[in-house]
């Protein structure tokens, strides 16, 4: 919009390349980091961050503010695409009282890939949530622990209650190829979405 | 306006000439009571929040100054975190990756990048576009992606 008449930092430095991100949120357990570290150029590389006594309160409907602190780990990596632009991958685990942590996760994030095991798919309600109301571009991906679903596609995106728009795909969360591909679908319905046409 | 404030505790801190005044002295250098400066989380006052909402986990950010040694005057004045910070961010490094290679949180991070550009020590190369998510942007990482075998 307003680009041309200030051109962004970033590109008039080549040296400091142009960050994106997607998001890969999901339960515990669910193979986010596996994801994360099957596709980066480096080995994931894990960050903390404290909730906030706020952030608490809010959560705890009707309990006070209480004097606890909860430290929420967080995984990244990172694909340089070329020298001025650089992919990060953000793995979060996918609670709501996390909440406060994905806006700033979210924000200017070119998508979501919300990683599911079929055997635990309530434990991804609170991330396909989220996203379904920030509006930010997501697949679900399902892991497919032991080269298995439990569950067939069609069911899998039956039970979760998602729009036929939003992509279910399967994919190997051990496999960098498998993963490659999954995150294209992902672009792909991004891509549709910042061109303006209905995704999918 | 971000880059406006120095908190009280960089103040004694910030190299006199960047506001035009004379190189800090030997003397000013040498004094422990500049030296002797407290934590991170201290010197946050426990600040995890509040910071500069354009600084974001993939913010870059470098070093002002290029090819500071840890002992140069300046440098060896800062807490030894925020430090490390400047000397790390001789390359390019988004924020979360200061905090994973300094062991720091990740809010403490926001806090003392904010309070080192507002210094003078590092560039954080925010951007002026809201949202990077132009089809060109996804279109290359598409392309980056397609490549890897
Ligand atoms: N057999 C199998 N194990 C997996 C797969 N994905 C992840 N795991 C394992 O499941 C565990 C949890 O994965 P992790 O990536 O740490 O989950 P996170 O909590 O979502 O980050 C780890 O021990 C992984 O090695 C998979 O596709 N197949
Ligand atoms: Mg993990």
């Amino acid at each position: 919009m307003d680009l041309a008449q200030s051109p962004d930092p970033i590109r008039s430095r080549p040296s400091v390349p142009l960050p994106v991100k997607i998001v890969v949120a999901g339960g515990f357990g669910v193979g986010k980091t596996t994801t994360v570290g099957a596709i980066s150029d480096i080995a994931p590389l894990t960050t903390e961050a404290e909730m906030t006594e706020a952030a608490l309160g809010i959560d705890n409907l009707g309990v006070e503010s209480q004097k606890t602190t909860t430290t929420v780990a967080m995984d990244f990596g990172c694909v340089t695409i070329d020298q001025s632009l650089k992919l990060y991958l953000f793995g979060t685990p996918g609670q709501s009282r996390f909440g406060f942590m994905w806006d700033d996760l979210a924000h200017g994030a070119l998508g979501a890939l919300v990683v599911v095991d079929s055997n635990r798919l309530d434990d991804c309600y609170p991330a396909i949530d989220y996203f379904e109301h920030t509006g930010l571009p997501f697949i679900v991906g399902v892991n497919a622990f032991h080269g298995q679903l439990t569950h067939e596609l069609t069911e899998i995106r039956w039970a979760l209650a998602i729009s036929d728009q939003i992509p279910v795909v399967r994919f190997d969360a051990r496999e960098r190829t498998s993963v490659r591909d999954a995150l294209l679908v992902l672009l792909g319905t991004a891509l549709n979405r910042a061109l303006g046409e209905p995704s999918g | 306006m971000p880059d406006g404030r120095i908190r009280p505790y960089l103040r004694a801190l910030v190299p006199v000439e960047r506001f035009g005044g004379p190189a800090p002295t030997a003397a000013v250098t040498a004094d422990p009571a500049i030296t002797r400066v407290p934590r991170p989380f201290v010197l946050t006052s426990g600040r995890v929040t509040g910071t500069d909402p354009t600084i974001r986990l993939e913010t870059q950010v470098t070093a002002r100054y290029s090819g500071q040694r840890w002992d140069s005057p300046e440098l060896s004045r800062l807490p030894s975190e925020m430090r490390n910070i400047v000397l790390l961010c001789a390359e390019p490094f988004s924020v979360a990756e200061i905090a994973a290679q300094l062991r720091l949180q990740l809010g403490v991070t926001k806090v003392l990048v904010g309070d080192l550009r507002a210094a003078g020590y590092l560039d954080v190369h925010v951007r002026n576009s809201a949202d990077p998510s132009t089809p060109d942007v996804i279109q290359r990482v598409i392309d980056g992606l397609s490549a890897i075998t």
